[in-house]
């Protein structure tokens, strides 16, 4: 008999989060129906192994054989990882961001990059970040007397941009925006806010996207991918490949039918940034990009061509 | 090895183990490792390291030094204790009346805290002395922190109820909601059984004697001792609903409280602080390993296929709806005697919640109910937690034994509580339906 | 035996005076904690800092505590089996038990180890808006592990000298009763 293979895999999202169901256990289906099953996953929910950080460096270790992170989560091996996960004001629709991955070869440049740490990097799709607050923006002003729940880079542009953003705890996000210690906050776009339960409490659905990014990836351990034979290698690549674009497609659709039941059940409202706020945002903005190039040779690489790559698009 | 016979092994050598006298902490993280070993190999200690690491990292956990500080200061300044004269002389002449004020002080505290073990140790810490100084059965006495300790899970604010909506996609202010009733009604039952409990045997709760009530003006005088714990309480509770803190910084406002009021009673001593401070570590540290193994054993049995099982035991269930929310009620709560609760909301509400909304029943409802046994799980033994806290800070004379055989009544009691909100689902759901 | 017995009273000393200092963590988490309330609720101005580094001082201050409690018999066990044996039972069976103590510390040791020199390898910090260096947190692990594996290093000394009548410890009368009353 042929030789079959339990991969475990440890998730970032928790169940409820859409994309354990649609991106995870899509995998795992698509894997063992092409594998005849021969190639089984063993799915584990955010937590039960690994805390979300923990992950690469399980995966990179080859404890486990799978895992799904953030790029944020490998900042300290991935000098890509700033760029991956999103700069602020780049991208304007999230056609553009995949094919900066896949058209233009940033999916590769990561996918080198892990591959230094025994890991294959398949970004799981491309999709906005969005903010969700408690009274609409309708003037710098407004924005500037916001005080936003952020993390990572984006709670660096919120403040550099003059809001007061400060870093909350998922677990706690409710009720600080229940009771008003933050105004606003983003969790995903409207998936994540609905799936935290933040449109109870915060009305207003801001746009355009803080950033559109890869922001959800999905990590092989080099070791156990080398274990398998060359058929179910080829296999797993090319469901992972195919998972960009059928995942990138599904997600905006998802978006936008969450969005409106948000708006139809919860009363939300889009609440789209003035042109003046859009502006000064992007421009506090560039200022930071050129902050992440400065980590390494290769992520001024990839900073000049999401540059020329703009400028192409007539947005710098 | 199938994972029926890794559970009973896992399961068996913890008590094994425990039962020999080996430290919780100690006895929870070893096992993990050995069963680690056999079933994934030596690679998969990591785990252990990176759960520890996870656990340090979980800022609400910030919580429990700053409640247990506070409570440490006012119990060593003599605030409490003089929050538990006057509650004497006011109800001196009711049997069993220090044991219900205690009960109400831990229904405040489980208002500004969202995670036990905080208010078992402060309460501990605070109200025990205070009621065996009075000739209080220690048992009584024990029983009713056990319980009232671990009030802080249902009671909002709360951390589960926010995971489990995490979890399962509920409203988390549903949830909020639907605690209040369910934690006035466990309220109500416990001083009921304390009442009648205490009128039939006196021995266990004395009465003041007539000559010692004390006069109005002495009882009057003794209410000033309230003015400072409700300041506190105040300043706590305050800043959480007024959206000035979130719940983990609402516990340094406890702590900002506490100090005002040792300036207050001119107890504002380097001492003092320092003392409170070192007992503070101490029952903090011995809290947090205990959690650090905890993590650790939950992942390890996790990685064993934990979830298989649960999905077995679901498939073998007959008995239609009501037989299957049973079987549901008894897995947590026989999990919630050995698992953190993170752990056991990841390992059955994936298999659960299907089940649940597919016959047709409230998922807030079950949210409460499941909420409520994992709070019976913790005061359960052999394992429960806030056993093992509460044992963090009596005095040697009590024995784990005492501990162990003063939980039974509570517990019968918060049984009846958890059968009439099966019963009365409108218990749970009356609020949210009402504000939502 | 004047070595051993050297050896655990240094043991035991180092874990009293590294754990009655870090002790005093707990002013600096309310003063950072109460800091950012001010900051945020009286100035609107939150600061980037203060519940990362509140948060960061935890982790030390929660993992560097298992000797120091160890030593002062504060990690609860149950003592139903305990209570009704003598002392030298008592000290058999924990020499017994320690097994399961050194396979989890020991485990926890050297991975905890790996992850801290890895860390420091990389001078890894949080990638936070603040991005503050965490190896010095990740180096507690080990550290913290290291204090308490020691400490169990002089608890089963004890035992050993109690259950075979050794001279180069005396259990001091306090010792049996188990952590101080508070
Ligand atoms: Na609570
Ligand atoms: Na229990």
């Amino acid at each position: 008999a042929e030789e079959s293979f339990t991969w475990k895999v440890q998730s970032h999202w928790p169940g409820s989060s859409s994309s354990y169901e649609d991106s995870l256990v899509r995998l795992k289906t698509i894997l063992e129906e092409r594998t005849d099953g021969r190639l089984e996953l063993e799915l584990y929910e955010a937590g039960s192994l690994f805390k979300a950080k923990e992950i690469f460096n399980a995966v990179s270790r080859g404890i486990l054989e799978m895992g799904t992170i953030s790029p944020a989560y490998a900042q300290d091996k991935i000098t890509l990882a700033g760029i991956a996960s999103g700069l602020p004001f780049a991208f304007r629709n999230v056609w553009e961001a995949a094919y900066f991955h896949q058209g233009l070869g940033f999916e590769q440049m990561l996918r080198d990059e892990a591959a230094k740490h025994n890991v294959y990097w398949a970004t799981d799709k491309v999709y906005p970040t969005e903010m969700v607050v408690k009274q609409p923006i309708d003037s710098w002003e407004d924005f500037t007397k916001l005080k936003i729940r952020s993390s990572g880079a984006l709670q660096s542009f919120l403040t550099d941009a003059g809001a007061a953003a400060s870093y909350i705890p998922g677990s706690e996000l409710y009720s600080a925006l229940d009771s008003g210690i933050v105004d606003g906050a983003h969790w995903g776009a409207s998936q994540g806010a609905f799936s935290m339960g933040l449109y109870e409490v915060a009305k207003y659905h801001v746009q355009p996207a803080l950033n559109i990014a890869g922001t959800d990836v999905i990590i092989v351990s080099q070791k156990a991918l080398n274990k398998l034979p060359e058929d179910m290698q080829n296999i797993v690549k090319q469901a992972l490949e195919e998972q960009f674009w059928f995942r990138t497609n599904e997600y905006q659709y998802k978006e936008r039918i969450t969005l409106a039941k948000a708006i139809s059940e919860h009363n939300v409202q889009v609440n789209t940034l003035p042109e003046d706020v859009q502006n000064r945002l992007t421009q506090t903005a560039q200022t930071l990009w050129d902050e992440e190039g400065k980590r390494s040779d290769n992520a001024q690489k990839a900073l000049d061509m999401l540059k020329d790559y703009l400028s192409e698009l007539g947005y710098l | 090895m199938s994972i029926e016979i890794l559970t009973l092994l896992f399961f068996g050598s913890l008590l094994f183990f425990l039962l020999l006298g080996l430290p919780l902490a100690f006895v929870l993280g070893g096992v993990s490792v050995v069963f680690l070993y056999f079933t994934w190999g030596f690679d998969s200690f990591y785990m252990v390291s990176s759960q520890i690491w996870g656990t340090m990292e979980s800022f609400t956990l910030v919580a429990i030094p700053l409640f247990v500080f506070m409570a440490m200061i006012l119990e060593r300044t003599g605030v409490a204790k003089d929050l538990y004269r006057m509650m004497h002389l006011w109800c001196g002449g009711l049997r069993g009346g220090l044991a219900i004020g205690t009960l109400g002080i831990c229904a405040v505290f489980a208002a500004m805290v969202g995670i036990s073990g905080a208010a078992v140790v402060a309460m501990g810490t605070i109200a025990l002395p205070s009621m065996l100084e009075r000739g209080y059965d220690k048992k009584m006495a024990l029983g009713v922190i056990n319980t009232g300790g671990g009030w802080g899970i249902l009671i909002p604010p709360s951390i589960l109820m926010i995971l489990y909506a995490l979890i399962t996609g509920v409203s988390v202010g549903k949830m909020f909601a639907a605690g209040i009733m369910p934690g006035i009604l466990l309220m109500v039952l416990t001083a009921i059984y304390i009442l009648v409990r205490c009128h039939l045997q006196p021995e266990l709760a004395p009465a003041l004697p007539k000559e010692e009530r004390g006069t109005w003006p002495e009882k009057l005088r003794a209410l000033r001792a309230v003015l400072l714990p409700i300041g506190v309480v105040i300043m706590v509770l305050g800043s959480i609903i007024g959206g000035i803190t979130t719940p983990t910084e609402a516990a340094a406002m406890g702590v900002l409280g506490a100090l005002i009021s040792a300036a207050v009673y001119r107890q504002f001593k380097w001492s003092i602080l320092q003392e409170a401070a070192i007992r503070t570590f101490k029952l903090t540290g011995m809290i947090m390993w205990i959690l650090f193994a905890a993590h650790a054993f939950s992942a390890a049995y996790q990685s064993m296929g934990a979830q298989d099982l649960i999905e077995g035991l679901m498939n073998m269930i007959p008995g239609g709806p009501w037989g299957i929310i049973v079987a549901m009620m008894v897995i947590v709560f026989l999990l919630a005697m050995v698992l953190d609760p993170v752990g056991i909301m990841l390992i059955t509400l994936p298999v659960f919640m299907p089940i649940v909304e597919s016959l047709g029943f409230d998922p807030i409802w079950f949210g409460i109910l499941f909420v409520i046994n994992m709070e019976i799980g913790y005061m359960t033994p052999p394992f429960g937690f806030n056993l093992f806290y509460l044992k963090g800070v009596v005095p040697p004379s009590i024995t784990m034994k005492d501990i162990y055989s003063s939980i039974i009544p509570f517990v019968i009691v918060e049984i009846v509580g958890l059968g009439l909100i099966m019963i009365f689902p409108q218990i749970a759901t009356y609020l949210p339906d009402l504000l939502f | 035996m004047g070595v051993l017995s050297a050896f655990m009273r240094g043991v035991t000393r180092l874990n009293d005076v590294i754990g009655r200092g870090i002790a005093l963590i707990v002013f600096a988490m309310f003063a950072f904690l109460i800091m950012e309330v001010a900051f945020r609720y009286l100035f609107n101005s939150p600061t980037v800092w203060t519940n990362e580094l509140t948060q960061m001082l935890f982790g030390i201050y929660a993992v560097m505590s298992g000797g120091y409690i160890m030593a002062h018999r504060g990690h609860v066990n149950v003592d139903l089996l305990h209570s009704h044996l003598p002392p030298r039972g008592r000290a058999v069976l924990d020499i017994l038990t320690s097994t399961i103590f050194f396979i989890f510390t020991l485990a926890l040791l050297y991975f905890g180890y790996d992850m801290a020199s890895e860390s420091i390898a990389s001078w890894e910090t949080s990638y936070s808006a603040w991005n503050p260096p965490i190896w010095p947190v990740k180096a507690a692990i080990p550290l913290g592990t290291g204090l308490l594996v020691l400490q169990g290093i002089v608890k089963l000394l004890e035992d050993i000298a109690v259950a075979f009548n050794l001279n180069y410890y005396t259990p001091e009368p306090q010792d049996d009763a188990k952590g101080e009353p508070l």
